[in-house]
């Protein structure tokens, strides 16, 4: 183990996190990240035994996750496990794969809401998509405040964004203006 | 006093505002317009040009007159319409446009110049002479423009933006709007309903009508509350959809917080793209006036308008309740004005109506085939001149409304460049075909004003529309409501010597326009721009077609040769701050901070943008006065010590699959695919038509994995054309491509020391140079187990490496480096001592890699390979291209002293300055600590054959010369020994 102290995206030792009447946003410093690419005539693998999910959408099982993020492309998810080298362990499920370690190419903010009209009024202020391609169990790449990010819904009232983590801070800012808005009008 | 019975206003709450200073009361449901005449105010305002006395004249947003500064301090803002301001308590208004008080404007002695200020005065007046118009004209015009006064302050409330979709936007909520968003709430498609007005209602709200022989303001309030109760549809009051835009998106503003005396945490509007499947374009219609002699004095205003305050607001429009009101009407709508009125207890002079045969709806006097030709009242309408038969008579009045027809509010439709049609039984324009796809025009938009027509319109648009999307809606049974035909007579404007306005807000009149049409300034986008018309913040919405109508009868021609205008967004006035739709300040566009960049900054570290990057610049010390003084010690360090720079901002790429070698032998210039594992390699990528593109380096990590880097500015761009190529160039290429840029942590560690200082840092991994040479790579573990990417590259030219950790652990790395490295002398270094090594060894960056430079020109011709193709290759190769014979050079000043300026262009002792002696120009420059002088990098023609040739750098914009001498680009160690050591 190293002696290194990491630090999180927000520039902290310890994540942040912010709660307001309707929605709490939590940086997840501990997420793993790992993408995983098929090699030309590979067959999709179950690593970790998942099921790798559907364009559009997201899945998980166990202690792992993964979104669709292009053609024969995913980001495999592993909570509490960024400190570990998880783009090695991913290797060692699916040989053969191309995978590369995303955790830090990242920020997660898991945003979580007392019902779904919260979140849905939320993602309204940010992002230019249809409610439907942002459901429960589905996944989008788009535009925010300029910034490129990943939503994945988790659950009705489980959203997590993810950024490019050298944005982290425009990002958290760009939330958490539009979520204490959201409070003030819901 | 003048409040009636009745209306939408909540008498059991008043509401106090002030008025040009003075307290009044109000109730909620009250506009300002409303509440100024329920306390007898008619003056509200002053007109432009000629600062003649105005009053409220309609009760929309298509408002010319009653324009108020509203609100005070930062938050003052002008040309406010009190028609559509609702009142709140604590409201502060003043009127606009007057010098001295509303009721005695010292401008208003420009009426007495009218003659002077007829059309085209502008055109003709400041003509000469020539050196007046700069110093004396312009600022005179510009002091004169405009109506209301800017705070001059800062916004100091926040707005923000958002994004709906929808399967069917419905613009309007009156009749037709409300009858489309019932039909297809109630088949469960995703609604939208947007209505400018604080109520749904539209103009069943200012109407007397029944449905079902109830209210007909009951029906709209449990069709509301009905819409209100259904989760698929989202009702958005005191929001106006302003323009339609390509693939189905329309924009709107809502005005959160205008109704607040302020917003408190909310934002004040929020601007909406809204993507809608399919639109109902349900925005009613405008009513016109017929314009006759003095028309434009407060207390004469649109008869609709006047309904709507005696039946929404239960207001009359007089300043004195005993006072009469009469109605000038070529239709019989506006009659209803005097039935109206007469319910509500208000005195009716009468019905003046030109139409000899018009019918007599109740029991009013009515002045059949007669018009009204002059009125009286300097600020305020006291009298008006009937003239029937031939004779003519005074008669006191106190209020009148005119009733010219309805214009279907078309404007939506417009956009996309469609055009509307002239309906004739109408006497209006109605939307053309050609407008914006998927937008259904219904109700009085369409030309369908009557409540049954507009409710059966609203409804079957509503099915029509989402039958296109595959949604069926069932008809619902519409209440019984008026049907009435719509009876009007084609006229236009009473003929007469005096000023008739047709738009009050601008100042144009009847006479204008006669000018206009004399000077043949006939076509309507002439018209316009030579009288101004239609072009004040109203947009002429009370006044375009009256007046297409007089120049048609002018030129002898119907109303839809004479033309249209074109109505372009918005449809009404929408501000810079909601267009602008968010932060204002520090977080106006996100910013990218490097791993380092809290460590950077607690070490006292100048930034500079460099795209959304925000780097460390120099590291200034304590003592240190100028910035080169500490650029000059930051570049000194490295080549004497170690010095260590973030280089995160640099473009990552990982490159996998059985072809990546084959994959980066296309993309890049040089041959990659030979590259040994363990090995780094400098590319070049050109671009298509074989200019030089981009430049970094190529790592093999092993056999299938390469780690490419670009530059900072090309991250994005080179990751972009990597996917293009993969996907559409070679699809049967077996290649992944990810940016992990922001996933790595890289920092240079430059310098001689710099392999002593990695030492002590590294777990168990030999240095040397001979276990790790110059251009080596490993993956391997830092500070006891912490996964680690090395390099060993240089861009300053001497011993150095880049080390990369996960990001996480940047700052780390940093700082245990530094403490580390202490004895050794370790300092950090910014983009600009960066910047003067990189010259000092003749690297080519941003300014060499600008898009108009070659491989050949940069000295890198050799990289392009003749063995193999790659993107650019062979246009690299074309005559013109490969002619060209500029090459890099390095230059120093011949006086040790002078300065070399990057942009100067090159030319030969004695030469003329003149293109066609041009030899080249200067791109980069810097001072050389280590050659004590500064030095510049350029292109020159033959170049590489003028080593020691003296030259004149001219930078003839600031009439700077330098002499210049020609040396090799590299400054220093031109034999490479260094980073080799």
């Amino acid at each position: 183990m190293t002696d290194l102290t990491p630090i999180t995206a927000l520039g902290a030792k310890t994540a942040r996190k912010e709660t307001y009447d309707a929605l709490t946003l939590s940086e997840n410093p501990e997420l793993a990240l790992a993408s995983l690419a098929l090699r030309r005539d590979q067959t999709p693998p179950s690593p970790f035994g998942l099921r790798l999910p559907d364009p559009g959408h997201c899945a998980d099982k166990g202690s792992v996750a993964a979104f669709w993020t292009a053609p024969g492309q995913w980001m495999i998810e592993a909570p509490g496990r960024a400190n570990e080298d998880f783009a090695a362990r991913l290797e060692e499920e699916v040989p053969g794969g191309s995978i590369s370690e995303q955790t830090d190419a990242w920020t997660a903010i898991e945003i979580t809401a007392k019902n779904s009209a919260a979140l849905e009024a939320l993602m309204q202020k940010l992002v230019n998509l249809d409610p439907a391609q942002i459901a429960p169990g589905h996944a989008a790449r788009t535009g925010l405040e300029h910034m490129s990010v990943y939503l994945i819904r988790r659950s009705e009232t489980h959203l997590a964004v993810m950024g490019m983590r050298s944005f982290a801070a425009a990002l958290w800012h760009a939330l958490v203006t539009a979520a204490a808005r959201i409070d003030q009008t819901a | 006093m003048t409040r009636l019975n009745g209306g939408l206003v909540d008498r059991g709450t008043t509401l106090s505002f002030a008025f040009n200073g003075k307290s009044y009361a109000g109730h909620p449901g009250d506009t300002l317009a409303s509440a100024l005449l329920a306390n007898g105010v008619q003056l509200m305002g002053r007109s432009f040009k000629y600062h003649r006395p105005r009053g409220v004249f309609s009760a929309g947003s298509e408002e010319p007159n009653a324009m108020v500064e509203l609100r005070e301090g930062a938050r003052q803002e002008p040309n406010t319409r009190a028609t559509v301001t609702e009142l709140y308590d604590g409201l502060i208004a003043r009127s606009q446009n007057h010098l001295g008080p509303l009721n005695r404007d010292l401008l208003a002695m420009n009426d007495y110049f009218a003659p002077f200020f007829a059309a085209g005065f502008y055109y003709k007046t400041f003509m000469w002479p020539r050196a007046f118009w700069e110093k004396l004209y312009e600022p005179m015009i510009r002091g004169a423009a405009g109506l209301g006064r800017l705070s001059k302050q800062a916004d100091p409330d926040a707005y923000d933006k958002g994004f709906l979709h929808c399967d069917l936007l419905v613009i309007g909520g009156g009749a037709a709007g409300l009858a489309a968003a019932l039909t297809a709430g109630r088949a469960g498609a995703q609604v939208i309903l947007a209505d400018e007005d604080f109520r749904l209602g539209g103009r069943l709200l200012a109407e007397s009508h029944t449905l079902d022989d109830a209210p007909a303001t009951g029906w709209a309030a449990s069709v509301a509350q009905e819409l209100a109760s259904l989760p698929n549809v989202r009702l958005m009051t005191r929001t106006t959809v302003f323009g339609v835009y390509d693939h189905g998106v329309y924009g709107a503003v809502e005005r959160v917080a205008d109704h607040l005396a302020t917003p408190g945490p909310r934002v004040r509007q929020s601007l909406w793209r809204i993507t809608a499947k399919r639109a109902v374009l349900a925005a009613g219609a405008t009513e016109r006036h017929i314009p006759f002699a003095d028309n434009d004095r407060p207390g004469i205003m649109l008869a609709g308008a006047m309904r709507a305050y005696a039946n929404r607001w239960a207001t009359a429009p007089t300043r004195n309740a005993a006072d009469p009101v009469a109605v000038f009407a070529n239709n019989d709508d506006g009659h209803r004005t005097a039935l109206d009125l007469m319910a509500k207890g208000v005195p009716v002079l009468g019905v003046i109506d030109p139409r000899p045969d018009a019918p007599r709806l109740g029991d009013y006097d009515l002045f059949a085939g007669g018009v009204i030709d002059g009125t009286k009242g300097r600020l305020g309408l006291s009298a008006i001149r009937i003239t029937q038969d031939g004779r003519s008579s005074w008669h006191r009045c106190g209020a009148l409304g005119v009733a010219g027809g309805w214009n279907p509010n078309v404007h939506l439709a417009s956009h996309h460049r469609g055009r509307p049609v002239w309906e004739e039984t109408l006497l209006a324009f109605v939307p053309g075909t050609g407008g914006p796809s998927g937008l259904f025009p219904a109700g009085a938009a369409a030309g369908k004003g009557s409540t049954a027509a507009a409710l059966q319109s609203g409804m079957e648009a509503a099915r029509k529309a989402l039958a296109e999307i595959g949604i069926a809606a069932t008809a619902l049974s519409l209440p019984d409501a008026e049907d009435a035909p719509i009876r009007q007579a084609a006229f236009w404007h009473v003929p007469g010597k005096r000023r008739a306005w047709v738009d009050f807000q601008n100042d144009v009149t009847v006479k204008d326009i006669a000018l206009a049409h004399k000077e043949n300034m006939r076509p309507v986008e002439h018209l316009k721009r030579w009288t101004t018309l239609g072009m004040a913040t109203d947009q002429g919405k009370t006044a375009n077609i009256s007046a297409l109508a007089v120049m048609a009868e002018l030129t002898d021609k119907t109303i839809p040769e004479t033309g249209t205008t074109i109505f372009r967004p918005p449809y009404t006035g929408v501000s810079l701050s909601v267009l602008g739709g968010g932060d204002t300040g520090a977080h106006f566009r996100p910013k990218r901070l490097t791993p380092t960049h809290h460590w950077a900054e607690e070490q006292g570290a100048v930034f500079v943008e460099v795209g959304a990057w925000m780097r460390a610049q120099y590291f200034p010390r304590p003592g240190e006065t100028h910035w080169r003084e500490t650029v000059d010690r930051e570049a000194k360090a490295v080549r004497a010590g170690v010095g260590l720079c973030d280089v995160t901002t640099l473009g990552k790429v990982d490159v996998q699959g059985a072809d990546a070698g084959e994959f980066l032998n296309r993309l890049y210039s040089n041959m990659m695919g030979t590259l040994a594992v363990g090995k780094v390699r400098y590319g070049l990528m050109l671009r298509e038509d074989g200019h030089a593109y981009d430049d970094g380096t190529c790592a093999r990590l092993s056999e299938d994995h390469y780690v490419v880097t670009t530059t900072t500015a090309n991250a994005g761009p080179v990751y972009r054309n990597m996917e293009f190529a993969r996907q559409c160039l070679w699809p049967d290429l077996d290649v992944q491509v990810i940016s992990t840029t922001d996933a790595w942590a890289q920092i240079a560690v430059a310098g001689p020391k710099s392999r002593a200082l990695l030492e002590r840092i590294v777990d168990e991994f030999d240095l040397s140079n001979a276990a790790f040479p110059f251009m080596a790579c490993a993956e391997m573990t830092v500070c006891k187990g912490l996964r680690a990417r090395l390099f060993r590259i240089s861009f300053s030219g001497e011993l150095a490496y880049e080390i990369a950790v996960p990001a996480r652990y940047g700052q780390a790395l940093m700082a245990r480096l530094m403490e580390a490295g202490a004895d050794l002398g370790v300092t950090p270094y910014g983009t600009e001592a960066l910047g003067v090594l990189r010259i000092e060894k003749g690297h080519a960056a941003g300014a060499e890699l600008n898009g108009q430079t070659t491989a050949q020109m940069l000295g890198l011709g050799r990289m392009v390979s003749q063995k193999k193709d790659s993107i650019g290759a062979i246009m690299s190769r074309r005559e013109g291209l490969a002619a060209d014979r500029r090459r890099l050079v390095g230059l120093t000043p011949v006086d040790p002293a002078a300065t070399v300026t990057p942009g100067a262009h090159l030319f030969a002792e004695g030469a003329a300055r003149s293109m066609a002696t041009d030899q080249g120009w200067i791109t980069s420059a810097a001072f050389s600590p280590h050659l004590g002088s500064s030095i510049g990098l350029g292109f020159l023609e033959d170049g590489e054959t003028r080593m020691g040739e003296i030259l004149v750098a001219a930078n003839p914009l600031e009439g700077q010369e330098t002499r210049l001498k020609v040396v090799s680009a590299h400054f220093i160690d031109p034999e490479g020994e260094r980073l080799r050591d």
